[in-house]
């Protein structure tokens, strides 16, 4: 891991050289600007492999992320404060740390199950769910308080020291991925009915360890090696490949605007959508496109203002001076 | 050349049109910056805002931050074309001149009947002084939104220190901002400064109050711009305690 590591370093720099120039001609439109963010790491979850732990209650990646998780969360404020106005709902799981078939700030990683008809045979198809670590994540760019990052690895992390827990994350997320647990984080500090419900939770890849050079906890535990981190390069050869041998389906390459989170499956990912459970911290498979792009056209126009701005002052300011001196001569 | 004094309709002209444009332009996208820079915080659906008609859109993030671009390239442009367009004018009667702290302080006490106004010139010192102010906060605006503009397009992973200190200069220098914003039209607001008012929608205020509260604009307008539209060269104004002449002419009028 560690050389793997060394490696993909000067892989990324060779990214952020490409980034500054990609970035300065992106000013001019000539690429999507997406393509200068590419995260250094990447993960590949092979849908052919994972089983869903018929053996255990708890699928073992579940247990494993619950277990390394234990204690981050500090203890929940009692009362938790109730937000203002009425219509605003504390969101609590402290007292449902267990729940594991969804998402919740308690459990950041659980595995869909779909039922499917291939070829007139019912098939199981089961799917690790956990925050895909976007290339350019609307969650990261537009937070408020500078408290959701995405560091030059490519993990998005969350920092539960800065957040408000207005769910902003969530609501731009594709996938409503981050998940809230009111009574805890700064806002209690400041004005807690008015401003802010809590902390935002959701998988940050175990970024600590990964900075030890170490596996995120589910991948390490995973029995049957379903889900597998590397350099991105590797993980994305490897995901097309395995894609390829058996015919199959991929996705995250292009979802969000690109994520560095592959799943590969021979079920086709429309067919897995229809199929698996969806509602509140239950995320659907829908192809998804990034919302943000729509801006995109006008956030370059503002980064072109200052300039357009000058160059017209400095015209019209040469064109006063000169109907000035027009105007003199005549007088004169 | 337009002409500045009209004695019979009782007006002076005191912005020209590219004034009144600059100063619209800014007020309106300032004001749309506001109102999309609070959407762009979980503002609306949580106090309702969303339920006010026309306003359903104020809690979809993408939306609003479009509207915050386009209101923030409008608003960038005009900040930009203003400073380089007066500057190569060297139209300075904005900045503030030594001894703008005393007298603004001598014109507050004469607000509430002490003592009398000093002779002023084409803005009260203490505007001078708020439009350095509110020009520190409209750069730090400027710049911080930059820095996230550019963020948003090309760099989500942009270092952990930059993105705080943008993020966090954006979020002071906004509130200070509409601190500024309602302290500017409360003090047009005010009595004395109330005939201002008329000249930032049409460009022209009544040509007694400029000799009375202005002379010394008004004496140089009168002795360097249209001497020979009239005889009077001193200002004639009983209030004017300080002889007008002796003060040096600046080029902005
Ligand atoms: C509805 C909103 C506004 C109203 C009614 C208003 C009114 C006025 C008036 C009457 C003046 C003329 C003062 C004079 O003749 O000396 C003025 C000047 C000025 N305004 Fe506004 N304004 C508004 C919004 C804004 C905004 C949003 C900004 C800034 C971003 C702004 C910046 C300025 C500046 C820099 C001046 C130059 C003179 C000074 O500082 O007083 N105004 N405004
Ligand atoms: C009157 C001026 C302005 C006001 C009152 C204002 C206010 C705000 C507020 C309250 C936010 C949400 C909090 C935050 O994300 O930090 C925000 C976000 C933002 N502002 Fe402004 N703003 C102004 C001008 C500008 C300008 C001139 C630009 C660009 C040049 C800009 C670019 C942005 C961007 C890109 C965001 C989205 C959040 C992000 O990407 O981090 N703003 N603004
Ligand atoms: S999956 Fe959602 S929370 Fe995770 S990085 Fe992407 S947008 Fe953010
Ligand atoms: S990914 Fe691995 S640990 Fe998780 S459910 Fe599938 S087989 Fe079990």
């Amino acid at each position: 891991m560690k050389e793997k590591l060394k490696v993909s370093r000067r892989g990324f720099l060779k990214t952020a050289g490409a980034a500054t120039v990609i970035g300065t001609t992106g000013l001019l439109g000539i690429t999507k600007p997406a393509s200068a963010n590419v995260g250094e790491l990447a993960t590949l979850i092979d849908l052919a492999k994972c089983d869903g732990c018929p053996d255990r209650e708890v699928p073992a990646c579940v247990s494993a992320c619950k277990k390394i998780k234990e204690g981050k969360i500090p203890e929940v404020a009692d009362p938790i404060p109730p937000p203002f106005p009425s219509h605003v709902k504390i969101e609590d799981w402290s007292k449902k740390k267990g729940v594991s078939n969804r998402l919740t700030p308690y459990n950041l990683i659980y595995v869909q199950k779909a039922e499917v008809d291939v070829d007139g045979q019912k098939k199981n198809v089961f799917i690790p769910r956990r925050c895909m670590h976007c290339d350019n994540p609307a969650c990261v760019t537009i937070c408020p308080f500078g408290s959701n990052l995405k560091h030059e690895n490519g993990i998005v992390v969350n920092d539960q020291n800065l957040c408000f827990g207005g769910a902003k994350c969530k609501s731009v997320c594709p996938w409503q991925i981050p998940q809230r647990q009111s009574g805890v984080g700064v806002y209690l500090d400041i004005a807690p009915g008015l401003l802010g419900n809590g902390v935002m939770y959701k998988c940050d890849l175990c970024a600590d360890l990964i900075e030890q050079g170490k596996t995120p906890a589910c991948i390490e535990a995973c029995p049957r090696g379903a889900m597998s981190i590397g350099p991105r390069e590797e993980i994305f050869a490897k995901a097309e490949e395995l894609a390829k041998n058996i015919g199959g389906y991929i996705y995250g390459k292009n979802e969000n605007g690109g994520a560095s989170t592959l799943y590969v499956s021979a079920v086709p990912f429309d067919l897995l959508d229809r199929a698996v459970e969806k509602g509140p911290g239950k995320p659907g498979l829908k192809p998804v496109k990034r919302a943000m792009a729509k801006t995109d056209n006008a956030a370059k126009a503002v980064l072109a203002a200052p300039a357009l701005g000058i160059a017209v002052g400095v015209a019209s300011a040469f064109s006063f001076i000169s109907k000035r001196k027009d105007e003199n001569k005549k007088e004169k | 050349m337009v002409k500045h004094i009209h004695e019979d309709k009782n007006l002076m002209l005191r912005h020209e049109a590219i004034e009144l444009a600059e100063h619209w332009i800014v007020a309106a996208s300032g004001l749309l910056l506001i109102l999309t820079g609070l959407f762009q915080l979980p503002f609306a659906a949580r106090f309702n805002v969303i339920k006010i008609p026309g306003f359903a859109w104020s809690a979809n993030y993408v939306t609003s931050l479009y509207v915050h671009y386009i209101a923030a390239a409008v608003f960038t442009f005009a900040a930009s074309f203003h400073l380089i367009h007066h500057a190569l004018l060297g139209e300075k009667g904005m900045l503030p001149k030594k001894g703008d702290m005393k007298e603004s302080i001598a014109v507050i006490k004469s607000f509430f009947g002490k003592g009398e106004e000093p002779p002023m010139d084409k803005y009260l010192p203490e505007q001078r002084i708020a439009y350095v102010g509110m020009a520190a906060i409209m750069a730090v605006l400027i710049i911080s939104g930059l820095v996230k503009t550019y963020k948003n397009l090309f760099a989500p992973d942009l270092a952990a220190w930059a993105i705080l200190w943008a993020t966090w200069l954006h979020n002071i220098s906004f509130i200070l901002f509409i601190l500024a914003f309602i302290a500017h039209v409360g003090a047009i607001l005010l009595k004395p400064n109330l005939p201002m008012a008329r000249g930032i929608f049409t460009g022209y205020v009544r040509l007694d109050y400029a000799r009375h509260r202005h002379p010394i604009w008004y004496a140089r307008v009168r002795n360097t711009v249209e001497p020979s539209r009239s005889g009077e060269t001193i200002v004639n104004c009983e209030e004017n305690k300080r002889p007008v002449k002796s003060r040096k002419h600046r080029k902005k009028i």
